[in-house]
């Protein structure tokens, strides 16, 4: 019986000729990703570092498992908050003392974005991350999944992880995605389908020819919110694009692996990506998701482009051929994150930065900004482009969050309500 | 010390609860339960325990409560490695909800995957942890299992 990419990967980790469905394993890391939250003191009055000191000490060094193989992002810029600055001074401590490789300012942005673009995210390896969003660098064709505090720490001083070998479900992508369709309407429409418990504790495979007509910065969305189904991981195997776009950002070789022709899928589904319209989740739900024609009316207060999602080059030149021209709805808040300073940049250097002034839209620094962080009063409505629309997720329990991809966002602020961007093409 | 056969009297919650709503001891799900809960409690859930953010603050909560062990219906996959790595056993015992009543006293054991609802008499299983989870549980947690494991061996490369 053949394997899953996702085995083979978990295999080579572990130091195994192959694993199946429910072998437990201990594997070695590839590479472990923490955020600056992770190392203040809120999870533990020791924080992250004093806790791993201690463990170290046990061990008679005080060296990590592997300093190169660590990477730190702050992923608010500038701190807001006392327990924030903690973070970033204990995260700056660590990654100076252990010499491992930290991210901020300029060079800065979300992590997941700053992992991806800074060439640490490669085909085949096996990465874990202090951050339920991890799961994002499948898109590379990695196996890569979130972990706790606690399991950070015995990463950090052992480089291993023990895992149960979760059972796959395949979608298997045919056709061609119409126009303002991008990975975000994909996967919505995939936890629509399967539901949001729908992957629990499984890897979800995207395939299929379809998946050629899906840019990297689509997969990553793809990949990202597999979390949002409860997956352990998601995976795009590699092809051309990624050979092209790892090889763009990153130095050294790489290992391709893919799925065994005979390889085992608790479930298949098969979609045809022309069939896929704009979709929006409305609260509380990721996974309750519809076609964007099913809330038209609906008024909102707050659009907001940002997140680990959705806030790359792909979706900020989405956003911007809304808004070429157009103005924000009097009265209605747009907010802008990109997802890193490199995405910054990019707007800035193709103009989107002056279109969304124009457009009366505010552009903040890259991070994880509103989707962490409360921006609404009791009884408003945002439309976001991010991950999770949890009741309370941007402000008081009586708020509420609907998610969309970015021109369903943009659209929504120039009209006031949920607005099909086709219609603003 | 985990103990790895939990007996206790139960609160029952539904399913989909997320890691925002576990936190301050179930806050989002009852305002009410940190003053009703004693310690050597056992926690039992529907579908989907701990979806959501990966936050180690809301279990350690449960774990500061007194909760002694949690059987759910499923949980996430993060959650269930957080609550084993703080030394909170936590299993998947399908088919749980219908199994017992608020108040009921249970045992939990996390060895053979047995439920006994010590009222009705009824055995439940679960998806029993690996040895490994069981030997982290023994020692209290992650931390206190790494130390210990240090203290015996020469190097980290043999843990």
């Amino acid at each position: 019986m053949g394997m899953t990419i996702t085995e083979k990967i978990i295999a080579r980790a572990a130091g195994k000729e192959r694993v199946k469905v429910g072998d437990f394993v201990n594997a070695g890391v590839d590479k472990l990703y923490i955020k600056d939250l992770r190392f203040s003191k809120k999870e533990d009055a020791k924080g992250l570092y004093g806790v791993l000191l201690e463990v170290l000490q046990s061990m008679g060094t005080d060296r990590v498992w592997d300093a190169k193989r660590i990477i730190t992002n702050l992923d608010e810029q500038p701190a807001r908050t006392d327990r924030r600055a903690e973070g970033q001074d204990m995260a700056r401590k660590f990654a100076r003392e252990q010499q491992s490789i930290l991210y901020e300012g300029a060079e800065g942005g979300i992590g997941h974005n700053v992992m991806v673009e800074h060439g640490h995210v490669k085909p085949g390896e096996f990465i874990v991350g202090a951050d339920s969003h991890t799961c994002t660098y499948g898109a590379l064709g990695s196996f890569a999944t979130g972990i706790g505090f606690t399991e950070t720490i015995g990463v950090l001083a052992t480089g291993k992880i023990w895992l149960k070998v979760p059972p796959a479900i395949r979608f298997e992508l045919t056709g061609k995605p119409g126009p303002c369709v991008v990975g975000k309407d994909i996967v919505l429409w995939a936890a629509g389908k399967i539901g949001y418990e729908g992957a629990i504790n499984r890897t979800l495979e995207y395939t299929g020819p379809g998946i050629n007509e899906v840019s990297i910065e689509s997969r990553l969305t793809l990949c990202n919110m597999a979390v949002e189904m409860i997956a352990v991981n998601a995976i795009v195997p590699p092809d051309d694009r990624t050979v092209a776009y790892v090889r763009e950002v990153s130095e050294g070789g790489f290992d391709i692996l893919q799925s065994d022709p005979d390889a085992q899928y608790e479930q298949a589904y098969t979609v045809d990506l022309s069939k896929i319209e704009p979709q929006v989740a409305a609260p509380e739900y990721p996974a309750n998701a519809h076609p964007v024609g099913d809330f038209r009316g609906m008024k909102i207060h707050q659009g907001f482009i940002g997140t680990c999602t959705n806030a790359r080059i792909e979706d900020l030149r989405m956003a911007a051929d809304i808004l070429r021209g157009r103005k924000v709805q009097p009265g209605i808040r747009l907010i802008i994150t990109p997802a890193s300073f490199e995405a910054h940049r990019l707007a800035e250097k193709e103009g989107l930065l002056e279109i969304f002034r124009q457009a009366d839209a505010t552009v903040t620094s890259s991070e994880c900004g509103l989707c962490v962080r409360p921006s609404l009063a009791a009884g408003e409505v945002c439309i976001s482009s991010g991950n999770r629309n949890y009741r309370g997720r941007m402000g008081p329990k009586e708020s509420s969050v609907f998610l969309s991809n970015a021109a369903t966002v943009a659209a929504s602020a120039v009209t006031g309500e949920i607005t099909d961007p086709r219609e603003l093409l | 010390m985990a103990p790895l056969v939990v007996r206790g009297r139960i609160w029952k919650f539904g399913d989909s609860i997320d890691n925002g709503n576990i936190d301050g001891v179930m806050e989002g799900v009852d305002p009410e339960f940190k003053n009703k809960v004693a310690p050597g409690d056992i926690l039992v859930a529907g579908k989907f325990f701990g979806m959501g953010a990966s936050d180690e603050h809301a279990p350690r909560f449960l774990k500061q409560a007194g909760i002694a062990a949690i059987g759910a219906e499923s949980i996430s996959n993060i959650y269930q490695r957080t609550l084993v790595n703080i030394g909170l056993p936590a299993m998947e015992c399908p088919g749980i909800s219908r199994l017992v009543e608020e108040g009921d006293e249970i045992e939990i054991d996390f060895t053979s995957g047995k439920v006994p609802n010590l009222r009705s008499g009824q055995i439940g299983s679960g998806d029993k942890l690996p040895e490994i989870a069981l030997r982290i549980l023994q020692q209290g947690g992650l931390i206190p299992y790494l130390k210990g494991q240090f203290a015996s061996k020469e190097t980290r490369s043999q843990v």
